[in-house]
């Protein structure tokens, strides 16, 4: 079995104990509107956190994605409040932020070749005032509320059955994202990027053009968590999604994409998704103090990469100590 | 000193004066005693942080916890005086050596482990918090008493306001520790080649970590001046600093790829920074908006740094710790 | 060999190739060919301009003048790597051109997979199974989909050379392909090798082991100094001759060599059976007071391992060390307090701390005694570094200047200088002139034969085989982690110890 498979087995194992012992502690768990809930959950950082894993599989950081949320959501109510175009027609538009974002994300980082982490992080410090400023005020100039009724857009925060769109969309983008990952060209060419830029430049991809790609998508997917989390909520306030940036990154580094790049791949982002949904879910039920939610997400960052780079160490210990020992014994029958 | 240099040592001033020049210009208030020494506050803090702040990207590392480490050991040393009734000196010592030790508990785990800084300090930015949040039950807290420790932040001496004389005393320690001390020579030998460094007879991993035990001290000692300086402590009392201490950093020219910076440059940083802040608030530009600026701040001192020091090629990490013949 | 016998039986055709970077000629009118189905080596020392040539042949760098011909196609003056693999040549690297955590597979097709026609998805099935008929065409042991990260570096070259074959190269450029590979590795590639002739591409083979130069080849191109020395036949190939000529002096029996001596007197460093698997075996000698001990052999030997244990950088496994006469653990700090000085190689990477100034590089190897209650004293650290720049006669003299800007002779003369100023009782230096114009040399030399002079101790690790002849006082030469020869008596010319370096020892015992 590989690993990346082992993994999977052992949080899923680790899911089903979790959801068995808080069944066992608290009747609402094992209802089908928490469970759902859970899923819901999982799906609006999940959405997030795709985009994210890309970026993380070039062996990149995207800070910015909470911010573009909150500015998308701002773009978003604007529209609502403004004017009266109809949602199909502006949501494209409110995407388009991702797109802007993430391509400038790209530029920074490829052109000037300064490291990811900065330059989306001066990007969210960017996004977050932008959001405060395009923000719908009231006549005395107070940030303003908007409560959200147009039907077609509260629709992305509704249920399908007993089963939220969110989830849907989630799993769908999912799907879609896996494949294009996994049987095209495009999403081979972001492996080997994340792998080897050298090697992946001496075969002839172009690594700028895959990095500015995935920043791009990782911000299309942002804004398009946005439209998700404004709907379910009915609201948007400028700081909306400004944060889970955290939430995304255990997510992803659960699901066994490393920050070194080169590996990780969407579903083990899904099931980090639900894996955390499922923790913070489980500290609500309970009735712990909601404040340990970031106690639990940072632990799991840190521990999770402790974890990935010490069994990594291991591994390679182990292949440097087999190679030398087969060099010995070549050696010596070489000598005898 | 020849031209070339004396040039250099005062470029970063030249801007400095250019802002201000532009400040003044546009908003006339700017040059009031009052609103100067409104600025002066918001670069204490800053400027106490960045003293210490500035040796993790000097050995090619980062630190971004320092907000979190900073509203942490507000709250502890207020519980601490307040709660525990311990004496505030001691309180103070105390928080000092917890900032100490959770800086240490960061260069640890990057150096043994080798996990990314950005990382570790990030993901403890977020565990800090909750931890913060825990001990101070999510709440704002006013902090009444001590009047010694009230003093620290709230007081003046000799007209002026004392943590002014705090983040000075700190600006000149570290410039010592930076320019005088074994420590600083070590952490510039580690952040601009590692390999080469460690053939020279310098601990990586030892200089690293004592980095980030700075780091989380002055961190600690920047909690202190802001809890005592608002009267008041809670979990989001430093939230986002940590972007304006690198802004801080980058404008005054230290490199984020390792073994350069200067912690004078550091408080003309942090000098800017708050006037850039101030300057918005003079334009009735509201707080929040300032991470805006902030950020293209910081990106357009990173290209302006590359264009003067161009990123260095694969000189630094343990990547070339390889054994060839 | 210049003229085409027949029409299409020369593939690769260099007529006259000219390329000088800065300064002196790299390579000179060189004429070259490479016919169909031939496996054709390319021999010449470090700096010969072998790998100056291929760079031009694979569109790395432009030529100055000369033509380039391939496959009847004339190659313009300034061709891409693009381009250069269109044409079908192909290029094997070490590793440096895989991509970790992706099956054979998935490497061999990088760019390339097969897809299906709709949706332009990868077709998995197919590209595992083509390459797997790729694979079992050739009967390698290996399977489609095994991770790269799995395999040995000798599997991950044949990977490389199924890459190049699935581009239809026709002409494979192998660069020291066995540097890294066991003996029994070795073979299998040789035969590989063979079948690739077999099927009718073309093989040009750079190498240090004239063995396999010998073994495989079907003609021997000698590079020295940017000429072309000769290109000989299958019949003619002598490893002696192509030494004779790859080294080129025909050297007078008095000065064909130097003369070494066994120096007696204090002991410095008594190495016992110094072992670290895969890297060194039972390595023993001693290094006496003012004596420069030379280590020659060919890169991967593992002399850097084993000068780099003796400073304290890694750990050996077994055996003992004794250093002026105490029984002595290494550590890097331990060294330098007990007098040794470690110049390390690729001063770029390991040697210099580029963006920092002289003083500081200076200062940081002598922390120790400028450092008084943890603070440095920035006149006394002046000091040395005033000293070590007048000492080593740096240039230009300015301590301020960062290290990174000086050029490579004065960057090797500060990391040297560092340790000279020190009381120093042993210096280790790793191939100390690579990269270095002339002047600075000599005076490197100058340094090294007046350190020892003055009884400090020398171990002087080179490939550049006038300059350990040159210096050295005794030569140890190391294959395949092993001492296979000592030079302590009589002349030694650069031709006994690359014989002996080459597996080749009988020549040397001539």
């Amino acid at each position: 079995m590989s690993l990346a498979a082992l993994r999977r087995l052992i949080l899923i194992g680790l899911m089903l104990a979790i959801g068995a012992a808080l069944a066992t502690a608290h009747h609402v768990f094992l209802t089908m509107g928490n469970l759902m809930t859970i899923l819901q959950q999982g799906s609006l950082t999940g959405i997030l956190a795709i985009g994210f894993t890309l970026v993380m599989i070039t062996a990149g950081i995207d800070m910015s994605i909470g911010a573009v949320v909150a500015v998308t959501s701002m773009v978003a109510v604007n529209f609502l409040s403004y004017t009266k175009i109809p949602v199909l027609l502006f949501l494209p538009l409110s995407l388009f932020v991702g797109v802007v974002v993430g391509s400038l994300n790209g530029f920074f980082i490829t052109r000037f070749k300064l490291p990811e982490f900065i330059v989306t992080l001066a990007m969210r410090g960017i996004l977050s005032g932008l959001a405060l400023m395009i923000a719908v005020r009231d006549s005395t100039g107070f940030i303003q509320n908007v409560y959200i009724q147009d039907p077609t857009y509260l629709w992305f925060g509704g249920q399908a059955g007993p089963v939220y769109i969110v989830t849907i969309a989630f799993l769908v983008l999912a799907f879609f994202t896996q494949l294009f990952l996994k049987r095209t060209r495009a999403g081979t060419n972001i492996y080997a990027t994340g792998a080897n830029p050298a090697a992946a430049r001496l075969s002839g991809i172009n690594t700028t053009r895959t990095i500015v790609g995935v920043y791009i998508f990782s911000g299309v997917c942002a804004s398009l968590a946005a439209v998700f989390i404004s709907s379910q909520m009915m609201t948007a306030m400028p700081d909306l999604g400004i944060g889970t940036e955290m939430d995304v990154i255990a997510a992803v580094v659960i699901g066994g994409t490393p920050f070194t790049g080169g590996v990780g791949d969407v579903w083990g982002t899904v099931i980090g998704a639900v894996f955390l949904a499922l923790l913070k879910n489980g500290i609500t039920v309970l009735g712990i103090s909601p404040w340990i939610q970031p106690i639990v997400v940072g632990g799991i960052i840190v521990l999770t990469v402790i974890a990935d780079v010490w069994y990594k160490g291991l591994a390679e210990a182990a292949a440097a100590r087999g190679a030398r020992r087969a060099r010995d014994a070549a050696a010596d029958g070489a000598a005898a | 000193m020849n031209l070339a240099k004396l040039k250099a040592a005062l470029r970063l001033p030249a801007v400095l004066v250019a802002l201000m020049a532009v400040l003044t210009i546009v908003s006339p208030r700017f040059l009031a005693i009052g609103n100067l020494s409104n600025v002066l506050w918001s670069v204490c803090v800053i400027g106490i942080l960045a003293s210490g702040a500035i040796y993790a990207p000097i050995t090619g590392g980062i630190d971004l916890s320092i907000g979190s480490i900073a509203a942490l050991t507000g709250i502890f040393v207020d519980l601490l005086m307040n709660r525990a009734g311990v004496n505030w000196l001691l309180a103070i010592a105390a928080t000092i050596a917890l900032g100490a030790f959770i800086g240490l508990f960061n260069g640890l785990i990057t150096t043994k482990f080798k996990v990314n800084a950005f990382i570790v300090t990030m993901a403890a930015k977020t565990y800090l918090y909750g931890i913060a949040m825990v001990i101070s039950q999510g709440g704002m807290k006013s902090i009444l008493k001590p009047a010694q420790f009230l003093a620290i932040g709230g007081g003046r001496s000799f007209g002026l306001p004392n943590p002014i004389y705090i983040m000075l005393a700190l600006i000149v320690l570290s410039h010592i520790l930076l320019t005088r001390s074994s420590f600083g020579r070590r952490a510039i030998a580690v952040g601009a080649n590692e390999v080469a460094a460690r053939l020279s007879g310098v601990d990586p991993d030892r200089t690293r970590m004592a980095a980030y035990t700075v780091s989380g001290a002055t961190a600690a000692v920047g909690g202190i001046v802001l809890a005592s300086l608002t009267q008041q402590s809670f979990a989001g009392a430093a939230s986002g600093i940590e972007l304006d201490v690198l802004t801080a950093l980058v404008v005054g020219g230290t490199s984020l790829m390792g073994g350069s910076g200067s912690v004078v440059g550091a408080f003309i940083g942090a000098v800017m920074v708050a006037f850039i802040g101030n300057g918005l608030n003079l334009l009735n530009v509201p707080a929040p908006y300032h991470p805006t600026a902030t950020g293209i701040v910081i990106l357009l001192a990173l290209i302006f740094n590359m264009g003067i020091a161009p990123r260095k090629r694969g000189a630094a990490g343990g990547k070339h710790l390889r054994r060839t013949s | 060999m210049e003229t085409k016998t027949a029409a299409g039986r020369v593939l690769l055709d260099c007529r006259g190739i000219s390329k000088s970077y800065t300064g002196p000629q790299v390579l000179d009118e060189v004429d070259f060919s490479v016919d169909r189905g031939e496996i054709h080596a390319l021999v010449g020392e470090n700096g010969a301009g072998k790998s100056t040539l291929i760079k031009i042949v694979t569109g790395v760098t432009d030529r100055d003048s000369g033509e380039l011909e391939f496959d009847g196609t004339a190659i313009p003056r300034s061709h891409s790597k693009k381009a250069a693999q269109e044409l079908g040549i192909a290029v094997i690297y070490q590793e440096l051109s895989l991509i970790p955590g992706m099956t054979v597979a998935q490497n061999i097709y990088l760019t390339k997979e097969p897809r299906f026609r709709a949706l332009r998805l990868i077709d998995l099935r197919r590209m595992n199974d083509d390459a797997q008929a790729l694979i079992d065409r050739y009967g390698f042991p290996l399977k489609a989909a095994d991770l790269i990260d799995r395999l040995s570096i000798a599997q991950r070259q044949t990977v490389e050379i199924l890459k190049a074959l699935s581009d239809r190269a026709s002409l494979m450029i192998m660069d020291e392909p066995t540097s890294s590979l066991t003996s029994a590795e070795a073979t299998r590639l040789f035969d590989i090798i063979r079948k690739l002739k077999a099927e009718g591409i073309s093989v040009l083979y750079i190498s240090h082991r004239m063995e396999e130069v010998f073994d495989l080849s079907d003609r021997v191109t000698v590079l020295r100094d940017g000429r072309k020395v000769a290109t000989l036949e299958k019949v003619k190939i002598d490893p002696a001759e192509i030494i004779r000529l790859m080294i080129g002096r025909d050297l007078g029996e008095s000065d064909r060599g130097r003369r070494m001596t066994r120096k007696a007197g204090e002991v410095v460093l008594d190495v016992r059976s110094l072992s670290s698997p895969g890297l060194f075996r039972d390595i023993s000698f001693e290094l006496h007071r003012g004596e420069i001990l030379g280590f020659g052999g060919l890169v991967g030997s593992g002399r850097t391992e084993l000068v780099r244990a003796i400073y304290g950088i890694d750990a050996y496994d077994s055996g003992s060390i004794r250093y002026l006469g105490k029984d002595y653990r290494p550590s890097v700090r331990a060294s330098i307090a007990g007098g040794i000085g470690f110049v390390p190689e690729e001063r770029r990477l390991q040697g210099i701390l580029a963006p920092i100034s002289v003083t500081r590089n200076i200062g940081v190897a002598n922390l120790d005694v400028l450092t008084k209650a943890g603070m440095v004293s920035g006149r006394r650290e002046l000091q040395f570094a005033r000293r070590g720049i007048a000492l080593m006669n740096v240039k230009p003299d300015l301590p301020d200047m960062p290290v990174g800007s000086l050029s490579g002779g004065n960057q090797q003369k500060v990391v040297l200088g560092k340790w000279l100023i020190r009381d120093l009782r042993l210096l280790i230096i790793d191939e100390p002139t690579v990269g270095i114009d002339i002047g600075a040399k000599e005076e490197i030399y100058a340094h090294i034969e007046h350190l020892a002079a003055q009884g400090v101790a020398v171990i002087l690790v080179s490939s550049d085989l006038p300059e350990l002849t040159r210096l050295a006082d005794r030569i140890i030469v190391l294959r395949k982690g092993r001492i296979v020869k000592e030079f302590d008596e009589g002349v030694v010319s650069e031709e006994d110890v690359l014989l002996a370096s080459s597996g080749i020892v009988e020549g040397a015992r001539r």
